[in-house]
């Protein structure tokens, strides 16, 4: 395994590990019409390890708003229209087993963070990672069940992610199971409200 | 002391005069010797040695530090000697936003710094939370005043130094009554 | 003689405890050497740091949320106030990520005014960095030149934008304020200034035998250990890894400069320091070269929008700052207010390693250490 992969070699690499859904299988109407059971997405304790098909049909459009999921798998991106080259689209379950398969490929945690889709009643763990002499950038995102925000740590690979777990908890709510220490970071150490969730309306005090 | 005298009885000393004693300064000394309550003179003093606490939040702080250095130079005002502890400092300038969790170790400082103590609220963020104010906020403390009471208020988003020298003559002013530099009028 | 810590251990037998005895000493938040609100809980056995744990958000100011509840041109104070002293760096990222997700245009004299102001500005941070830290170190002399010669930055910056230090001067398509020529032969003396001065510091402090024994060995970051915690800047390159922003990623104009990004394979706080020393020279370098091909023309795009509106989709831009990178990750749902804003500040990375590499190490050392991280406490917290 070279340790300094192109952005094809990586990309070849993880679309074999997570092949795309195909495109036609979209229109169609999805197996499980059912968005809201926190059984579609495989919970980060669950067994399911085979990346599992897409998890749930997004709902109808709502409005102009980025409310669908992004594509499974693997893509490249466009470096200079988004600013990264590969888009990962993994179940939580994986997202320790691929942040080892980087970190053997001497990529570097650069950043993580989540994202709060209500509507699509999701929470998106987003892991930016860069790599120092390639200079390739891969993100990795995986989608959790909003109503029970759970997945790994990545803290045994990357220690890096000790603090950015810790401060994804504090903004978002999401545990970070086999964590440490996930105490509040930012946030003063008795706080129990979530501040970047969509439907934050001020803390009580 | 010399009870008949009222001069050290180590040196000859002048000779007060017999009765009680004047208020009026003779007039040949009147350029030289001028009387004061003790109050004023310990004012006078206070007010020509200000020890700030070296207490940086945020932005601020950085123009706090400017005014201390080279070319400010605030140890012209005799404001200079920043004292890491606050047991030793009688002015606390806040130069940043406190939040909330912050709110507690600031509140803190001020009740170990002893009296007489005088705070100045530097910036928009120490005055009012400043920029970070907005509805359903959860962070910031909106003006240090909730937390103790507040002498001096410097406005700016930093303050400039000049701007924080003025707050320091403004407190000066606070102390003694008088202004020991002719303030600028602006047109 | 320096002791290793088995060796002080062994001689500290007889103290009261044994040698097993800790206590927990509080560093912080208000203390003079950690620059601002840091706080640090650290488990002390003797004059020997066991466990430091860095605990945050003393000076959290919640610009992540406020970025998603003001529209994309109002977030662009917010930018300047992350890290203060390298604010120009801060807000390129921000109009950048904008201008790549709309495609706006940015004509040639404003990316050159950018490079431009950039530069000068990092070379005002690091002279900040590099004073408060001799100062932490027990010398205040050199903070007063460090200080005096930031200050003719400052009157060149503040001549075409008005600020002194939080610098909101960028806007998506180009810059506010057009320069003027004073500016321009100010920026053009201050080169050789700036080269004649940093003759003085290197006599003044970088030979200086006081300095270089606290801080030559003191705080080892391997290059492991920088990938693990995703270390950036100043304190990747005195690592080894020779990554810069500016020539990795090229944004703006950078790669049309001819510059060398320093780096040091000492691993120490040294390191950090001559990579620092180094930056001040080749940011210097860029100022003259971009200053001798100074075109002329428009300094913004006129045909932005007053409010912009970003495709829908996720975006990524990264800047070199002074203390590392800094990158912003942008989630547009395609109004013109942003969906959620991320911000990957350099000082919160850099600051993560600490607990790693300071354990075993002396408490005066560990300041030593916490220095040449040159830390800006707002941006860990943000």
């Amino acid at each position: 395994m070279s340790s300094s992969p192109t952005a094809e070699q990586l990309h070849a690499e993880f679309a074999a590990l997570y092949p795309p859904a195909p495109v036609a299988e979209k229109p169609a109407p999805a197996p499980e019409p059912a968005p809201v059971a926190p059984a579609a997405t495989p919970d980060a304790s669950g067994a399911p390890v085979a990346p599992a098909p897409k998890p749930a049909a997004p709902k109808a459009p709502v409005g102009p708003i980025l409310q669908t999921e992004p594509p499974f798998g693997a893509t490249a991106v466009d470096f200079a229209a988004r600013g990264f080259h590969l888009d990962l689209s993994i179940p939580a379950a994986d997202v320790v087993s691929v942040a080892e398969r980087l970190y053997r490929h001497e990529f570097s945690l650069d950043t993580m963070t989540g994202v709060d889709w209500m509507k699509l009643n999701q929470m998106e763990v987003v892991y930016d990672f860069v790599h120092f002499t390639t200079n390739l950038h891969v993100v990795v995102r995986c989608r959790v069940p909003r109503d029970n925000p759970e997945l790994a740590t990545i803290s045994s690979v990357f220690q890096g992610a000790l603090w950015h777990e810790r401060e994804t908890h504090d903004f978002f709510g999401i545990r970070f199971l086999g964590h440490p220490n996930l105490v509040p970071f930012l946030l003063p150490e008795d706080a129990t409200y979530h501040p970047l969730r969509k439907d934050f309306a001020g803390a009580s005090d | 002391m010399d009870p008949q005298t009222g001069c050290s009885q180590n040196q000859p000393g002048l000779k007060l005069p017999a009765g009680p004693v004047s208020d009026e300064i003779p007039p040949d000394l009147a350029g030289l010797v001028r009387f004061a309550k003790l109050d004023e003179i310990i004012a006078l003093s206070r007010a020509n040695s200000l020890w700030p606490l070296t207490f940086g939040l945020a932005c601020c702080a950085i123009e706090m530090m400017a005014s201390g250095m080279a070319r400010w130079d605030l140890s012209r005002f005799g404001a200079e000697v920043f004292r890491p502890s606050p047991r030793q400092a009688d002015l606390m300038i806040v130069a940043g936003t406190v939040n909330k969790k912050m709110a507690p170790a600031i509140k803190t400082l001020y009740d170990q710094m002893p009296e007489p103590k005088w705070v100045i609220a530097m910036g928009n963020c120490a005055i009012s939370g400043g920029p970070f104010v907005y509805p359903g906020q959860y962070a910031v403390v909106e003006g240090v005043d909730k937390l103790f009471p507040v002498d001096v208020y410097v406005p700016g988003c930093p303050p400039r130094p000049e701007a924080l020298i003025e707050g320091i003559l403004e407190l000066e002013e606070k102390l003694t009554g008088t202004r020991r530099w002719p303030r600028v009028e602006t047109q | 003689m320096l002791l290793t810590k088995e060796q002080a251990l062994a001689r500290s037998t007889h103290s009261v405890g044994g040698p097993n005895e800790t206590f927990v000493l509080n560093l912080g938040p208000q203390h003079p050497a950690t620059h601002g609100v840091l706080r640090v809980k650290l488990t002390m056995d003797g004059e020997f740091i066991q466990r430091a744990e860095p605990v945050c958000g003393y000076i959290h100011r919640m610009h992540e949320k406020m970025g998603e509840n003001r529209n994309y041109s109002q977030f662009l104070p917010n930018t300047s106030r992350l890290d203060y002293l390298s604010a120009m760096q801060y807000t390129h990222a921000w109009v950048g990520v904008v201008e790549k997700a709309c495609k706006i245009e940015v004509p040639e004299r404003a990316e050159y005014i950018r490079v431009i102001t950039s530069e000068l500005n990092r070379i005002a941070s690091h002279l900040v960095g590099w004073g408060a830290w001799v100062m932490d170190l027990g010398g205040f002399t050199p903070i007063l030149y460090a200080f005096d010669d930031r200050e003719k930055i400052l009157d060149l910056l503040e001549g075409i934008c008005g600020a002194r230090l939080t610098f909101c001067y960028y806007r998506f398509g180009g810059v506010v304020n057009d320069v003027d020529a004073a500016f321009l032969q100010g920026t053009k003396d201050f080169v050789p200034y700036m080269r004649e001065r940093m003759k003085m510091y290197k006599k003044l402090v970088t030979g200086n035998i006081i300095l270089r024994k606290r801080i030559e060995g003191i705080g080892m970051i391997s290059q492991d250990m920088c990938r693990r915690y995703g270390a950036c800047g100043p304190v990747l390159r005195g690592s080894g890894i020779q990554h810069d922003v500016r020539r990795a990623e090229p944004y703006s104009i950078y790669h049309k400069f001819d510059y060398e990004i320093p780096v040091y394979h000492e691993c120490d706080s040294m390191a950090r320091y001559l990579v620092r020393m180094d930056e001040i020279e080749q940011s210097l370098r860029i100022i003259e070269q971009a200053l001798a091909t100074f075109p002329e023309g428009p300094f913004v795009n006129p045909k932005v929008p007053k409010f912009v509106k970003v495709p829908a989709g996720d975006y990524t831009y990264a800047t070199e700052a002074a203390r590392g990178r800094f990158m912003v990750r942008l989630v547009a749902d395609g109004s013109d207010t942003p969906y959620r804003v991320k911000l990957r500040t350099p000082c919160l990375a850099n600051l993560s390693l600490f607990e790693e590499a300071c354990a075993g190490m002396l408490l005066p050392d560990a300041l030593a250490f916490m220095g040449s991280l040159d830390l800006v406490i707002p941006d860990i917290d943000r």
